[in-house]
């Protein structure tokens, strides 16, 4: 009996999870992840309830696996939009449950898309004034062609070693409207710039920034021979 | 009579560009305007706030995702972004008379901003007509929506609560209404899908 007292002190009812994000990213599916909270040293299993505006009728997360971790995936078939969805993840174990706050979440106001995909930057020689041309896709789920939702895109470029990587003063940003390119006129010769896009949906989030393109100018622009480009 | 002429002269696919750039106007001012709002909230507001479901348009059946959005023909696609554009008609008049009123630090830019909004749904409303007999479709079968209110209440909290909650019901219907509107114009450019 004296053992088995130390070793039940350390078990506990788990901690409340909480809810962290939701995100739909094309809206036609959405995510929501979870931060699970202590366990109380117990195996501890976790569950997502939600219940649609209108309606009382509860249901489970329809897919736990596809999004990782502590997420809960939403496909198309259970994803409606103008609809507040009520979300609540519940903790348990041996001794008992714990449930998050609960979260309400309309598919509107989470649409943020991945970034934008092959960003890449072309020298350009005309005479007496080089370029550079920005070239990007589409991230790969967005459907920009049925109208359902509209992108956006917003270029950045500075200088390498201009400062700070983080210091976002030193970006020069552009709007690029629903074009898949940009040019950059003018470029300081002999500079390294570092070129990133992002985009939108409609009024939706921003993406996160993709992953950066460079271009290396050459000091004597006339001659292209010494044009470098890194993806 | 001249601006009749001329619109007369555009084609769908223009007309529905620029129904579509005031969409995307409308939901951007409301979303920035409910930003302002909610910058100065009392907390009290959100727990009077009425739930989404009870706003005056919540009876109209929409399609909830892209797969029915798709399927719905064109001409009930602009039905449903007409009968929302008028059934928003009255209210967004009553909020455009309380908003100098409110009891809120950015009364100004509110106001201003409502202001903005009843001009750009007239403008889209007119606009909207025009593609109306530019499609050949029939301009009745509209849904009433009626929204009864003619006050927001009596003191000032309960005007604010009404407006932020007025405001967040015209939110999500704007953002139907462009929608909608994104759809129609993606098809009507179906040989140029450059302009979706």
């Amino acid at each position: 009996l004296l053992s088995w007292i130390p070793h039940s002190m350390c078990h506990s009812p788990p901690g409340r999870p909480r809810l962290t994000k939701c995100r739909s990213p094309e809206k036609e599916t959405f995510t929501c992840w979870w931060e699970p909270g202590s366990t109380g040293g117990l195996p501890t299993s976790y569950h997502l309830y939600y219940r649609k505006e209108s309606s009382v009728e509860v249901f489970e997360c329809p897919d736990y696996h596809k999004a990782g971790n502590n997420s809960c995936y939403f496909d198309k078939r259970h994803t409606s939009i103008w609809i507040i969805y009520n979300i609540t993840v519940v903790a348990s174990n041996t001794l008992g449950k714990a449930y998050s706050e609960s979260v309400e979440v309309d598919v509107m106001d989470i649409v943020q898309p991945h970034p934008p995909e092959n960003v890449n930057v072309t020298l350009m020689q005309t005479k007496n004034s080089p370029y550079f041309l920005v070239q990007w896709r589409p991230p790969h789920d967005a459907d920009t062609r049925s109208g359902w939702v509209t992108i956006k895109y917003e270029v950045r470029l500075k200088m390498e070693n201009s400062g700070d990587e983080k210091d976002s003063s030193n970006w020069e940003s552009y709007d690029a409207g629903k074009q898949l390119e940009f040019s950059i006129y003018s470029p300081q010769p002999g500079a390294n710039y570092i070129v990133q896009v992002r985009c939108k949906l409609d009024q939706g989030l921003w993406s996160e920034w993709s992953p950066s393109a460079f271009i290396q100018l050459p000091d004597n622009m006339s001659d292209t021979q010494n044009a470098v480009m890194i993806l | 009579m001249c601006a009749f002429v001329s619109i007369n002269g555009v084609g769908l696919n223009d007309l529905l560009e620029r129904a579509s750039q005031l969409s995307d106007k409308l939901h951007s001012l409301s979303t920035s305007l409910t930003n302002d709002l909610d910058s100065h909230f009392p907390p009290v507001g959100r727990v009077m706030m009425p739930r989404p479901s009870m706003c005056h348009t919540s009876s109209l059946q929409i399609p909830n995702d892209k797969d029915q959005a798709l399927k719905v023909p064109e001409d009930e696609l602009l039905s449903l972004a007409r009968s929302l554009l008028l059934a928003w008609s009255d209210p967004l008049a009553l909020l455009s008379s309380e908003a100098s009123s409110l009891a809120h630090p950015e009364r100004n830019t509110i106001n201003s901003k409502t202001k903005e909004l009843q001009d750009n749904i007239n403008s889209l409303g007119a606009g909207l007509e025009h593609v109306v007999h530019k499609m050949g479709s029939s301009s009745d079968n509209l849904s009433s929506l009626p929204f009864y209110s003619n006050s927001l209440g009596q003191d000032k909290t309960s005007r604010l609560v009404n407006f932020h909650f007025l405001l967040s019901c015209f939110r999500r219907d704007s953002h139907k209404i462009d929608s909608f509107l994104k759809v129609l114009r993606c098809r009507a450019a179906k040989k140029r899908p450059e302009m979706c």
